[in-house]
């Protein structure tokens, strides 16, 4: 379904959703939208037949369905926040304020099905410019460790914080995809970074392109022109051009180690010299008649 | 020559039966003899090894007991949560207690990621286990082919007899034996298992700080480390690990925006922890997300309010990655404060470059040179053209053929 993707580049690897417990964060700005890149995340889970909460903020419902199969509408679940985001009509579905680890749990309990689901949130910004970022971070790192859900994924508009609101906010992520228009027209830039359990961190840049039915292409790595291909150079090889030869052939080297060193012992004359009887290794003094033993300890009249 | 030398104190250590002499050092013992401390060369201080050798010779011997390690945070927090794990790995294996208190990570699971320490002598506590010069299996023979005589020696030969060593070596890639850790008594502060209380109270200090202060004060009460109490028989070190402070995980805002509303939460905290530290036996390693800290006034007192100070600044990700000069390196390492403890002047690391790099076995800290260049055109460039330019540089070592060769 996936095209002529290669199965080892990142961005598929996290398209097929392998991690389970973790947080992806797409990150875009207004040069490039990553709603297209959000919605292919949202189609291939639900072709892997994963149930996806969407917490719609950004854009209405219709406009987020758009592109979507419709026969799999029936595991997506749409909650909408779009139409009255902050409450001011008393009948909002779902407002921002409602953004707690306990209430969104209980959203996703009452379609209780029976593998957790997966939570999509389109987008993070609308809910940072009315709660607290602290409180968001809180509620994140809540909802990713309570087990309520599956995976996580947030749509962050960069440019609408502080580099310090979305430096906090991809800390918790364990995965950050950047996106930024390509060269070309169709054509985008991903930059991937990954943190894995015990810290490690993998980084990649790819380029690719989202097709009408949401499947992602992958292209290539961007060559940027500014990394030139440095030649590694060759190791040296120190036995090269030398006047007498410094390499061994394999009957030499056969023949190496076929030598017999001196004082090699059989094995058992080597055993019997290893473990050897008690009292064998130790050096027993009687002091002469003209030995000078003093018992004091020299160092005595110093205080240290 | 070989007689034995009668010592006049026996020493309260334990008796090891990896003990190599029979010498045992007579002490006046004026100063605690704790295991896992040595006296500092400089000025007397008692100090603490962190786990990472290079680090202890930068900061001039080690941590000294009753001061604050701030470590700035790389980007991805990768090095500095393998600092802290070095940290708390050394408390482990010296026997000393742990106080660890992270908000992001459950404590238990930082615990289960230490380090594997690579001494042969740390396996004091496997009580069953015999010394193996008696019975080795006759295939090992074939270990050693010239050097046989020395195949049932222990491979590891420690200098001294004692099992305390000051500064070990420990093995990223294994975790450690879950009995050594079993073995170390621990306290644990997780932050999201202390609710808040109340909300609303318009003090300087933050809930959450106020909670871990109140708790790491009871367990040094509780457990003897007081120095203002009357001294038990045997004194022990207390490591405190607090993981992240300042983030938002923490509850606090420092990170987030430019003008926080708790500006004073964590400076009062540090202010208050530097306080209990001086009147009791610990030590503290924190850790501090500075690169999301926009404030650099804030960065500066929060340095100012804590004893050593280093920063650290992984390559992954910057532009610096393919600069050819930092390609041996992880990252660097800035100190960007050494203490003043009792006397005028501190010990100040010779050289001010340094970079770091995390190798399986040991986390080296080096200072940062340029390596001889070896290649056809000896053009001299300076580290400032290097560092500047970095598609300069390759122009450069790709401008070749021109007969620029060193005439002696």
């Amino acid at each position: 379904m996936l095209g002529n993707v290669r199965s080892f580049t990142m961005l598929s690897e996290l398209l097929q959703g392998t991690d389970v417990g973790g947080f992806l964060l797409i990150q875009d700005s207004c040069s490039y939208s990553g709603r297209h890149l959000l919605k292919s995340f949202i189609d291939a889970a639900l072709n892997r037949e994963e149930v996806v909460h969407v917490l719609g903020l950004d854009v209405s419902e219709e406009e987020l369905k758009e592109g979507l199969k419709s026969l799999v509408f029936q595991r997506l679940h749409f909650h909408d926040a779009y139409a009255d985001p902050l409450g001011w009509t008393d009948n909002s579905p779902f407002t921002v304020h409602q953004f707690s680890s306990w209430r969104l749990a209980e959203l996703l309990k009452q379609t209780a099905q029976s593998k957790p689901a997966t939570l999509v949130i389109d987008s993070l910004s609308w809910v940072l410019r009315h709660i607290s970022p602290t409180a968001v971070c809180h509620t994140l790192q809540q909802l990713k460790k309570g087990g309520a859900v599956r995976t996580i994924i947030g749509l962050l508009h960069e440019d609408m914080h502080s580099r310090g609101i979305v430096g906090s906010v991809c800390r918790l992520a364990t995965s950050v995809i950047t996106v930024e228009p390509g060269s070309k027209g169709e054509e985008a830039l991903a930059k991937i970074t990954k943190r894995s359990k015990l810290g490690k961190v993998t980084q990649d840049e790819q380029i690719f392109s989202i097709r009408k039915d949401l499947t992602v292409t992958v292209l290539s790595k961007p060559t940027d022109p500014g990394h030139k291909q440095s030649t590694t150079e060759e190791q040296v090889d120190p036995t090269a051009n030398l006047t007498f030869n410094l390499r061994l052939t394999d009957a030499e080297r056969e023949a190496k180690e076929k030598l017999a060193l001196p004082f090699v012992f059989s094995k058992e004359k080597k055993t019997a010299l290893l473990h050897s009887g008690p009292g064998s290794g130790k050096i027993l003094y009687e002091p002469d008649a003209s030995d000078d033993y003093d018992q004091e300890d020299p160092d005595d009249d110093l205080d240290v | 020559m070989a007689a034995p030398v009668k010592s006049v104190d026996k020493p309260p250590a334990e008796c090891s039966p990896l003990n190599f002499t029979s010498f045992q050092k007579k002490s006046r013992s004026k100063s605690l003899s704790i295991p896992g401390t040595r006296p500092s060369v400089q000025n007397g201080q008692l100090l603490v090894s962190s786990g990472v050798t290079s680090l202890d010779y930068l900061l001039g011997g080690g941590l000294a007991v009753g001061t604050v390690l701030l470590i700035e945070e790389d980007r991805y927090d990768s090095f500095s949560r393998m600092i802290f794990k070095y940290f708390l790995a050394e408390g482990v294996v010296c026997r000393h207690e742990l106080f660890v208190a992270a908000a992001q990570d459950d404590p238990d699971d930082i615990l289960q990621e230490l380090p594997a320490p690579i001494l042969d002598d740390v396996a004091i506590h496997r009580p069953g286990e015999q010394p193996r010069m008696s019975c080795e299996p006759q295939d090992t023979l074939d270990a050693m082919k010239i050097a046989w005589r020395y195949q049932n020696l222990p491979k590891v030969q420690s200098a001294l007899a004692s099992s305390s060593r000051f500064g070990h070596y420990y093995d990223v890639s294994k975790t450690m034996e879950p009995e050594i850790r079993q073995a170390a008594k621990w306290h644990r502060f997780y932050h999201p298992e202390h609710p808040p209380l109340s909300s609303g109270t318009h003090s300087p200090k933050l809930e959450s700080y106020s909670a871990l202060l109140k708790s790491l004060r009871d367990v040094i009460q509780r457990e003897g480390f007081d120095l203002t109490a009357p001294l038990p028989k045997s004194r022990n070190i207390l490591r405190v690990g607090l993981h992240s402070l300042g983030s938002a995980l923490w509850g606090d805002d420092l990170c987030c925006h430019d003008n926080p509303k708790n500006v004073h939460a964590l400076t009062s905290f540090l202010y208050g922890l530097r306080a209990l530290l001086r009147t009791s036996l610990s030590v503290a390693v924190v850790t501090v997300p500075s690169h999301l800290i926009q404030d650099r006034a804030l960065m500066g007192s929060i340095t100012r309010l804590c004893d050593n100070a280093i920063a650290l600044e992984s390559f992954k990700g910057s532009e610096r990655e393919t600069n050819p000069l930092y390609k041996d390196y992880h990252g660097l390492l800035h100190v960007r404060q050494v203490p003043r403890l009792n006397c005028l002047a501190s010990h100040l690391p010779d050289h001010k470059d340094l970079a770091f790099k995390l190798k399986r076995k040991q986390f080296t800290i080096e200072r940062l040179h340029l390596p001889p260049d070896l290649s056809e055109t000896v053009s001299r460039v300076s580290k400032g053209e290097l560092a500047g330019a970095a598609t300069a540089a390759a122009a450069c070592s790709s401008a070749t053929s021109s007969a620029k060769h060193l005439d002696f």
